[in-house]
């Protein structure tokens, strides 16, 4: 694997989390979205901590 | 094989070998010692500005050491950063907000999840955890599953009772999570459990090495079933005491069951931080990608970085977000192994997993004991039950130790060798004399969770 394609990995992560993030704005506070959008970021999260987190190593 | 990560310094020995199939998460598994030691750097500084900017609790301890987070620079600059102690948890706890204290660095509301230490050393510390904490919970616990063998086509049995204390709670979320098909052995009792794995042909399970044993020993005793025969566990997961580190423990444990008996080490403060991986090299991994650990020497407090050395684990989880875990002295007493592991993961190993606990260690007729150390010769010897006790008191000014034990009811022909081999055995491997008494076969006390073998009542007069 190839640090392209842990960047592209990285790009699609960043793009669930703005769109986990953009539900709750848009929720108007349902919490049917709010909660399990909470969720995803949680899920999010563990997936920054497996991929994202090693972008920041020097190459 | 060419280095699949070509974007981050050679990985020497990995490359060699790596399957990305055998891990859960290769990149970080196999990622070389720079490399991992930058990351755990960057990671470090960031949960350390973390606490000091939410947690009351963990500023004025910076402050009171005249530290600040930028301080960090390099990694010979972690250690600078004050330890917590568990007695320091105990103090701030019951108070604002009810009922952590202010090492809290989340609001209430977040906070999804609760549990508490065993109080196994004292009153028990509370465990506030948001959902993103339980995730990484059993993120960790994924990893450990995975380097056991544990895939989607297994059929995971947990007879454990599902409480306030975290235990294998995690070990269910992670399961799910690599895909088993996991089955909560919860309120049923020993027998049913047994009966619920054979009906369902388990194949894998979790539990104290104290009740892996308990479980063969009613299996055999009350319903005639012979685990390694019988049934279809072929993998055991350990946790909560030292036994599956043990050697003559875990071949017990293994040869009752015809499984691999696999170890882990972990804290309700903490998380699950150790793990044996499927190649059994005679220690535990620490997991680097979510942990910083190091070992202290014991008196000193140096750092130890060159295996063969004891010292104490002071740990770090990197993630961890509502109550941090920075620097935390664990208290485990382990050795860094220096042999790498054939199964191609460059997490560091402590060799033999932990060997104790500062706080265990204890010195009796001068000489310093771990009662791991007993429990390795007792059931070393095929004619003792798993059971025993250990009473340490005073007799006058002098120590005076016995050994409480059972004899299986098919050795009793061998009574007097047995004697014999377990006091040289004693002898030899912890340099005391013991009072050896021998009780009936089934009298000393069962235990489902973790045992309370080991008694010392010198400090109660």
């Amino acid at each position: 694997m190839k640090r392209a394609k842990l960047k592209q990995m990285d790009a699609r992560i960043k793009k669930i989390r703005k769109a986990a993030e953009e539900l709750k704005e848009l929720s108007g506070g349902i919490q049917a979205v709010d909660r399990n959008a909470s969720r995803i970021l949680a899920s999010v999260k563990m997936l920054e901590i497996n991929i994202s987190d090693i972008l920041d190593l020097r190459s | 094989m060419t280095n699949p990560y070509p974007f981050l310094k050679e990985i020497k020995m990995a490359a060699k070998k790596i399957d990305p199939k055998n891990y859960w998460n290769p990149i970080v598994e196999t990622l070389p010692i720079e490399n991992m030691r930058d990351l755990q750097l960057l990671k470090f500084k960031k949960i350390v500005q973390w606490a000091y900017d939410r947690s009351k609790f963990h500023r004025k301890l910076y402050q009171d050491a005249g530290l600040e987070p930028g301080d960090i620079k390099t990694f010979e600059d972690v250690s600078k950063v004050p330890k917590v102690e568990k007695a320091m948890m105990r103090d701030i706890q019951r108070k604002d907000p009810f009922p952590y204290g202010d090492a809290l660095c989340v609001p209430l509301e977040e906070v999804t999840e609760f549990r508490q230490t065993s109080g196994t050393t004292g009153t028990p510390v509370y465990q506030p955890d948001t959902w993103q904490d339980w995730e990484w919970w059993a993120e960790s616990w994924a990893y450990l599953l995975y380097a056991q063998g544990y895939r989607n086509t297994d059929r995971v049995f947990l007879p454990f009772g599902y409480n306030i204390f975290v235990a294998f709670w995690a070990g269910h979320y992670a399961a799910e999570k690599i895909g088993c098909e996991v089955v909560p052995g919860g309120v049923l009792d020993t027998e049913a459990r047994l009966l619920k794995i054979q009906e369902l042909k388990a194949t894998a399970m979790m539990a104290t090495p104290t009740y892996v044993l308990g479980m063969a020993d009613t299996a055999k005793k009350k319903l005639g079933i012979d685990p390694a025969k019988d049934l279809t566990i072929r993998k055991i997961t350990c946790a909560g005491e030292p036994g599956a580190s043990i050697p003559s423990t875990k071949q017990r444990m293994e040869e009752a069951w015809g499984a691999k008996v696999y170890d882990h080490v972990g804290a309700t403060e903490i998380g699950a931080w150790g793990f044996e991986c499927t190649a059994q090299p005679g220690g535990l991994h620490v997991n680097e990608a979510l942990f910083l650990t190091q070992l202290e020497d014991i008196e000193t407090g140096e750092i130890i970085e060159e295996p063969g050395r004891k010292g104490k684990i002071v740990i770090t989880a990197l993630d961890r977000i509502a109550q941090p875990c920075i620097r935390f002295d664990s208290k485990d007493v382990a050795e860094w192994s220096a042999e790498p592991c054939p199964c191609g993961r460059t997490f560091r190993i402590i060799k033999g997993g932990v060997v104790g606990r500062a706080d265990d260690i204890t010195k009796i007729k001068g000489v310093l004991i771990a009662p791991s150390a007993i429990e390795e010769v007792v059931r070393s010897i095929s004619g003792l039950s798993n059971e025993f006790e250990v009473l340490v008191t005073k007799k006058g000014d002098l120590d005076d130790i016995t050994l409480k034990i059972e004899l299986l009811p098919e050795a009793e022909g061998n009574r007097e060798a047995i004697l014999a081999q377990l006091k040289d055995q004693l002898r030899l491997k912890t340099n005391l004399g013991y009072n050896i008494e021998v009780h009936p076969y089934n009298s000393l006390p069962r235990y489902e969770v973790k045992a309370k073998r080991f008694k010392d009542l010198r400090k109660h007069g």
